[in-house]
Parts: structure tokens; sequence; C-alpha cells
């Protein structure tokens, strides 16, 4: 099936059209928190292997962009529910 | 004895019945706010809810948390609840005021990056205690009593976007204060060609207030996503109407409560109050 066939079903349904906003909003956000967080903690394991004695002055770093990444989640998740409450 | 406990247990068993044959289930009357006493000023609606309620009971307990680990009986001597005291100050000495706020202005905004701190971890804490403020009653011995029920204040937008804009009108008024209206609003701008200007002023500015809505929104969507996930799973037997799901969906629900208790609520504190400093310090000290 090609996604022109797709659209056409999906533009008479809106029901459809919402769902699909919310469940990319969310996916793709994931998608990239999911790289940035591993990303983050293979730094993290990597850094700690080279300097063991720098772990405690990591830590704080490493939580605080943990949390920066995994906030673009909810960005995403924010962004979804809009196009699903709103439109 | 035996036939009060026998009477109380099918009672218990009366409730899951009454608040199944309520019939439709819907996720988001979750987080709409009833009135529970109307306070209108003009267009201004500071009506007593149920958000509003958890702010002040998170308000309460983090002045009894403050006051009776680090004022009560504290000395040379120090005893378990002396060390944690302790151990929370550190963390919002060193983790946070230091890391964010230059050496001259930690004197003055530690209290409050340390305050926002335990407040935070407060009221999202409290938010995963089954507290008996809801706006569902039911009814025991014919007194009408709130169900419990978990719900976090910083789960509504207008509660983190508060918080937020301390920490944003707080960090104008120092960079004013510090540095001068003119030399403060032209450390916004980095050193670019002069020929960049009208693309990178109009960026840098909107840049000020995309930090106050990442502040908020960051708090709100990660209690938001946490309290409807194990609001989804535990939603999915009501909705399918089907006990067996229990299996799948309870494991999962407490596992999910779990990592949002142990992880999320502390490093959403943590981040706030840490980002908070970093904001205020760069703006009482920017980088040229």
């Amino acid at each position: 099936m090609d996604f022109s066939v797709l659209a056409a079903e999906a533009a008479g349904n809106v029901d459809a059209g919402k769902a699909i906003a919310l469940a990319l909003g969310i996916g793709l956000g994931s998608l990239g928190a999911g790289v940035g967080i591993g990303n983050i903690f293979g730094s993290m394991i990597q850094s700690v292997a080279r300097q063991p004695e720098l772990r405690g002055e990591l830590q704080g770093i490493m939580w605080l962009g943990f949390a920066l990444t995994e906030a673009v989640v909810f960005y995403g998740l924010i962004g979804g529910l809009l196009a699903y409450v709103l439109i | 004895m035996r036939r009060l406990l026998a009477l109380a247990g099918t009672l218990l068993l009366a409730f899951p019945a009454t608040a199944l044959a309520k019939g439709e289930f819907d996720p988001a009357e979750e987080w709409t706010l009833h009135e529970w006493i109307p306070l209108h000023l003009g267009p201004l609606d500071l009506s007593i809810n149920k958000a509003v309620a958890y702010i002040l009971l998170s308000a309460l307990v983090t002045m009894l948390i403050g006051i009776g680990l680090m004022r009560v009986k504290t000395g040379r001597d120090p005893t378990r609840k002396q060390a944690l005291g302790e151990q929370i100050y550190e963390i919002a000495q060193t983790q946070v005021a230091e890391q964010g706020l230059p050496t001259k202005a930690i004197g003055m905004w530690f209290p409050y990056v340390a305050t926002l701190m335990l407040f935070i971890w407060t009221i999202n804490m409290l938010g995963f205690i089954p507290l008996p403020l809801s706006d569902e009653k039911f009814e025991l011995f014919g007194v009408e009593l709130p169900t419990l029920g978990i719900f976090a204040a910083t789960s509504t937008l207008s509660v983190t976007i508060a918080l937020a804009l301390m920490t944003f009108v707080f960090t104008h008024v120092e960079g004013i204060r510090h540095n001068g209206p003119l030399k403060y609003f032209r450390s916004w701008i980095p050193d670019v060609p002069k020929a960049l200007y009208p693309l990178i002023v109009p960026l840098e500015i909107l840049g000020q207030f995309m930090r106050l809505i990442s502040l908020s929104v960051r708090l709100y969507a990660n209690m938001l996503a946490g309290h409807m996930l194990i609001l989804t799973f535990i939603g999915l037997i009501f909705v399918l109407e089907n006990v067996v799901l229990a299996v799948v969906a309870v494991p999962f629900a407490t596992a999910f409560y779990l990592f949002e208790v142990v992880i999320v609520v502390s490093i959403q504190a943590f981040i706030f109050a840490a980002l908070s400093a970093i904001y205020i310090g760069s703006a009482i000290e920017p980088e040229h």
C-alpha cells in the first residue's frame, strides 16, 4: 500500500490524523532523546573509567544533561497533545 | 469485634463497585480543577482548588522538613536526622548554588535556590502519596469523605509557570541591578559581526523567553507524563473492563511509580533549582 492511499483514507478521518500527530510527537521526541541520553551515560562511563576520582563532580553535570535531554520527549508530548486537543 | 471487621470488609469491597458503576472513564477528568472555595477578584481567579490545596500543603510540609531537619536539636553530636539535613544542605550548596551563582551572590540567592529545590521536591513527592484531597467523594458511615488520590500540583501548567516566572523576574532584576540596564541588555547579544544583528537580536530576545517556557514545561510535562502513565496502565483495566489485565497493568504501573518516585521527582527538583541558579548567576555576571 503506498502512502497516497493511506493519506486519502486518513483525510476523511480527523481522529486518525489526531492519533498520528500524537504518536509522531511522542515517537520522534523519544527517538532523539533516546540517542541523547545514551550518549550522556556512555560518555559518563568513559570518563569515570578514565578518571574515577572525578565521579562526584561529573555526576551533577550528568544529571543536569540527562534532565535537559529527557525534557525533549515532553516537548514532543506537549506538541502532540496540543495537536490532539486543539484541532 | 469480628463482626465489625467483617462489616468493614464488605464496605471496602462495596467501594470498587460504586466506582465501577460510574461508567465512562475519562483520564482528562483527573486534571480538571473544580473550585472548592470560589474567590474572584475582578478578572483574577484566585479560587481555592485541588492544585492550590496541594501547594499550601506542600509549603507547610517544606517548612516542617526544613525546620525539623536543620533547626531542631542540631549540635556537635550529630544524629542520623542531622546528617540527612546536612546532606540536603550540601547538595543545595555545592551542586546547585556553587555551580551557577558567582561567589558574591551566593549569600543572597542561596536561600532562594535551596528553597526551590526543597519545595519542588516536596510538591512532587506529595503528588505520589495518596491523599484525601480529591474532587470525588464516597460515603463512609454516612459521612462524605474525599477519595484517596494521587495528584501533583506541578502537573498543572499554571503552577510551574508561576515558579518559572519567579526565576525569570529575579534573573532580569538582578541583571539590571548589578550591571545597569544598558550593559545588561547589551550582554544578551554575543560577539558577532554587525551585519548579523538583525538575525541574532530577535533570536536572543526570543531565547530569553524560551527559557521561561522550557523551565516550566519541563517540570510540568515530566509530572504530567508520569501521572498519565500510571493512570493509563491502571485505567486500561477499567476501559477494557477486564480484571485479568491487572496481572500486567499493575506491575507496570508500580514500576513506573517507583521510577518516578526514586528518580524523576528528585531530578526535576534539582534541575529546576540548578537552572534557576545558572540563569540568575549568568545575569549577575555576564560572560563578557
